[in-house]
């Protein structure tokens, strides 16, 4: 298959791999063919016919669609004659008879396929006078997407995007001939994480999202290459701005993580930078109640805080949001306040905000995965929690692996939405309601046969916070020994593999409940986390703050975790800062500033610095590249370091994989008898999602997930139902899971009106009787 | 209305039949159309749950083909051919006449659910033509004439079963090829009769 052949495209002999399809090969060579419907990333259709080329057979010329044509050995092919030019100013004369032409006022003209396209190739007049066919101008088919069906000319790529890529074919054409159009089924939106891409690969106005619709003309946008930072798969994204303002983030091809897609949180989770919540300046609290005070003024706080206090217990607590600049500034202050300041101290103060953080797989027994050996896997086992929710992106990855031939083993109880891709889903007789491997690896036969002496990409981490290291351990070791292993550590926050690189030793937030010492003087910084929020430890870490007798908060809002603060410093995000980060396979990716910072805010690494200036230590940094070549001196492979330069170098846009020695010191909670599974989910009412209009209303579902038989022995035959524990009852929507074993029921964490839920405490299910109900509440 | 046991059941035979759950979707949707006189939305929800894809999926088949009505049609669905062979061999008059007796534009049923009108493309009776079906029943070598008496036949009889070797005999002519079996079932649907799916009805 990999063979070159020959083929001659305009007289022109050119080479192209057997089985390539034509338009793919003419484009790799440069020759480019106009087309709708065709996508490097989806199965060819044939359906706009815009891709026409003349090539010759035994019968003469004949027109075919380049783009479901392979090319052969000496094919010829014209892609410029004039039956082709006919050809094409005829199938755009058929495109625009239904199309509105309504460009003035429509989002995409200035970036418009159709619109270039007809400008290129097009007959150049219309000799349509009949009526065209109108349907209602947008219609919303899910709360973030609209749909005008006028402007369609169906293409098919929404619809082959949902069925081939997100597999949540919600959207399909409905009708025949002239009456052809897209719509989801009533009552039935179009609900799905990656709805966005849609809008993205769309290539005319026909789908819009909320937040970019009349917004601005294409022709205005500033645009920058970054790398998103919802999740650890490190998704390449353009942000494009108008005014300073972020008004848009595109998926970007990285052909070795995103390979174009993003997933909602990704795309949408933006509007929260221009927040009118947003804190722009620094605040102080003074009695109850936060004022404005000056750097200088803040600062000089700091230090006589600090002095006052004499020798006190300084800790860090970690966000997922900083790049990898800034953890390496917070490691160098961490140490400072700590071993160097104070030589008595010598363990670690600096605690990451993620209940499923743990020592994970490191080091040179285990070989680190990359996103391509899915591609390549015999096997690919995934035992985390729910992928689909937290690293959507490697669930697209593994749907295709899956649809290339790899098989898919995975344990419960948390990746029950993707069972149903799953060769084997191994339930509750193999997994306990605790997480524990009840059978031995070795003893699973269908786990034992599709492993043995295979490629295997293990997807590894905590399910819950509960779960034990242990049966982790059991399941990838026996992995290793059997089989050529690749191991994800699936940390599922942001930039968690950057601060895993950078900072000396990373403990947790149980750590940081545990090793605080109420007798002691305290002084703890926040950096970009909200544990109180998002945490199961939250109630006894918001204790200890308010124990603490300095608290600094370094954050965009204030929250439930900043607002127990004593100091706020405001900081910047995403597009307003440069800097790089790490995701889950140890690549380094370049974040771009395309927005100056608003109001005072500064840095993390700024403020740092600040701090440790005026506590009298000698550090200068200027900017974020002397940063990075600092932190860059430390990779172990010195050829192909991620710094600034060689990272905005064209053949390194997509990353540079290099390691650090990675230490975490995690241990597993002694407790294990959850009596509710808490479960993070795509969207939630994190303080940067609840500012972004957009996307804020996504998070707002409650719910819980049980099984039919656990339904039962609760009474409940509805739909909706009272979660009910001590005081609190929350009027919730109760979802079916059969994959789900018997007595386990799930709860979102990260949501509105669970934050009082104990998952340690017992609970109770009530039915309530209809819908109407849940409006009244 | 969403379906009864009894149902759910001849699907799940349905299913059976075939490799692929999704593949009986055809079928199915006869199965709901022959419950309903034509493809509701509980009936798309129900079959997506049966055979596992979602229900615009379900939607799109069901709409793309004119044979699955998307709207309740008449007890009678009247099919008149108006392609070639018919129309050389006068269906226009067959169609007004029709038209006429019935009061129907094209694709309309009347108020009180007795006829539905549609004029169809070729329905593979040219040998026959014209042609008419009734419920998806053929009778061939229809005349203008003969095509008001089936139409005050069916107004005034009111056949429960529509059998179409009977029609033919009363109100045919000319048959495109006479098969020499005797069939004796027929449908009393709007669906086509198909004993495998369990849509036709003995008489």
């Amino acid at each position: 298959m990999s063979e070159n052949i020959k083929f001659t495209v305009n007289g022109n002999e050119l080479e192209a791999k057997s089985g390539e399809l034509l338009i793919e090969a003419c484009e790799n060579s440069g020759i480019h063919i106009p087309r709708f419907c065709w996508h490097k990333r989806l199965e060819p259709v044939g359906m706009c016919r815009m891709c026409l080329v003349e090539v010759e057979t035994p019968r003469g010329k004949a027109l075919v669609p380049s783009c479901t044509t392979e090319i052969t050995e000496d094919l010829v092919v014209e892609t410029e004659s004039e039956v082709v030019t006919k050809a094409q100013e005829g199938i755009l004369e058929f495109l625009l008879i239904n199309h509105p032409l309504d460009c003035p006022v429509c989002d995409k003209a200035g970036e418009c396929p159709l619109q270039d396209q007809t400008m290129a190739y097009g007959p150049g007049e219309s000799r349509f006078v009949e009526e065209k066919r109108h349907f209602e101008k947008p219609i919303s088919i899910s709360e973030i997407i609209l749909l005008d069906r006028e402007r369609c000319i169906l293409c098919a790529r929404c619809t082959r995007f949902s069925d081939e890529i997100s597999g949540d074919p919600l959207i399909e054409f409905i009708q025949r001939g002239n009456k052809t159009e897209v719509n989801t089924f009533p009552d039935e939106p179009f609900r799905s994480y990656f709805s966005g891409n849609t809008v993205q690969i769309c290539p005319v106005g026909a789908l819009t999202s909320t937040s970019y619709r009349f917004k601005a003309r294409p022709w205005d946008l500033k645009k920058v290459s970054s790398t998103c930072n919802c999740c650890s798969v490190g998704c390449s994204i353009e942000l494009n701005t108008s005014q300073n303002k972020m008004l848009r983030i595109l998926g970007e091809d990285n052909e070795f993580t995103n390979q174009g897609w993003l997933s909602d949180k990704g795309r949408y989770n933006f509007d929260y930078l221009h927040s009118e919540n947003r804190v722009l300046n620094i605040l102080n609290k003074s009695e109850d109640s936060f004022n404005e005070i000056s750097i200088s003024e803040a600062m000089t706080k700091i230090k006589n805080k600090i002095d006052e206090l004499d020798n006190p217990n300084v800790k860090f607590l970690l966000g997922s949001s900083s790049t990898n600049e800034e953890y390496f500034v917070i490691n160098e202050i961490g140490n400072y306040l700590n071993k160097d300041k104070f030589l008595s101290r010598d363990s670690s103060n600096i605690y990451f905000g993620d209940d499923l953080l743990f020592e994970g797989y490191f080091g040179d027994q285990y070989s680190q995965a990359k996103l391509e050996d899915l591609d390549n896997s015999e096997t690919i086992v995934v035992w985390a929690e729910d992928i689909k929710d937290n690293l959507p992106i490697l669930y697209l990855r593994i749907k295709k692996a899956v649809k290339n031939g790899s098989k898919l083993i995975v344990f419960g109880h948390t990746n029950t939405s993707i069972a149903g891709l799953a060769d084997f889903y191994f339930g509750a007789d193999i997994v306990s309601n605790k997480f524990e491997l009840i059978r031995n690896p070795n003893e699973i036969e269908d786990l034992k046969n599709n492993i043995e002496g295979k490629k295997v990409t293990v997807i590894a981490g905590k399910s819950t916070v509960f779960q034990k290291k242990e049966s982790l351990d059991k399941l990838i070791n026996f992995l290793n020994e059997k089989s050529e292993l690749q191991v994800f550590n699936a940390f599922s926050k942001g930039n968690t593999f950057g601060a895993l690189q950078n900072i000396d030793e990373v403990k947790g937030l149980n750590e940081f409940c545990n090793e605080f010492d109420t007798n002691a003087k305290n002084i703890v910084f926040t950096i970009g986390v909200n544990p109180v929020n998002s945490s199961f430890f939250g109630q006894k870490i918001k204790e200890k703050l308010i124990a603490s007798d300095f608290v600094i908060s370094l954050d965009l809002f204030v929250n439930e975790t900043t607002e127990l603060a004593d100091l706020i410093l405001p900081t910047t995000s995403l597009g307003e800062k440069e800097g790089t980060v790490t995701n889950m396979e140890m690549r380094v990716m370049k974040q771009n500033k395309i927005l100056p910072a608003p109001g005072s805010t500064l840095s993390e690494w700024e403020y740092l610095s600040s701090i440790l200036n005026v506590l009298g230590e000698d550090v200068n940094y200027k900017n974020e590249n002397e940063i990075n070549n600092y932190l860059s001196e430390k990779y172990i492979n010195q050829e192909k370091l991620p710094t600034f330069d060689n990272l905005n170098k064209p053949s390194n846009l997509f990353g540079v994989i290099n390691k650090k020695d990675i230490n975490i010191n995690i241990k597993d909670l002694e407790e294990d008898n959850f009596s509710l599974l808490m479960v993070r989910r795509l969207y939630g009412d994190s303080s940067t999602q609840i500012n972004s209009p957009s996307i804020s209303m996504l998070g707002a579902h409650k719910f819980i997930e049980l099984n039919s038989t656990t339904a039962k022995k609760y009474g409940i035959n509805s739909k909706v139902g009272n979660l009910i524990q001590g005081p609190n009852s929350i009027l919730i929507n109760i979802d079916i899971n059969e994959y789900l074993p018997d007595d386990l029921v799930i709860a979102p964490i990260n949501r509105r009106g669970f934050e009082n839920i104990d998952p340690c405490l017992d609970f109770d299910i009530t039915e309530a009787k209809n819908r109407e109900e849940l409006n009244v509440n | 209305m969403s379906w009864d046991s009894k149902l759910i059941d001849r699907a799940k035979e349905i299913i059976e039949l075939y490799p692929q759950k999704r593949s009986a979707l055809g079928p199915l949707l006869y199965l709901a159309q022959e419950k309903e006189g034509y493809i509701d939305d509980d009936s798309v929800v129900e079959i997506s749950k049966l055979i596992g894809i979602t229900e615009v999926q379900v939607r799109s088949v069901a709409s793309f083909y004119t044979m699955y009505k998307q709207e309740p049609s008449g007890k009678y669905l009247l099919s008149v051919c108006k392609s070639i062979s018919c129309e050389i061999n006068n269906s226009k008059e067959v169609i007004d006449n029709i038209k006429e007796f019935t009061g129907l534009a094209n694709n309309e049923t009347d108020i009180e659910s007795t006829f539905t009108f549609e004029e169809v493309e070729c329905i593979g009776a040219c040998g026959g033509a014209p042609a008419v079906q009734i419920n998806y029943e053929t009778v061939e070598g229809v005349t203008p004439t003969k095509a008001l008496e089936l139409c005050k036949y069916l107004k005034e009889e009111v056949p429960e079963v529509i059998v179409a070797d009977e029609l033919q005999d009363k109100f045919g002519g000319t048959k495109s090829f006479d098969w020499a079996i005797e069939d004796n079932s027929g449908t009393s649907s709007t669906a086509p009769g198909f004993q495998i799916i369990g849509t036709s009805e003995e008489k």
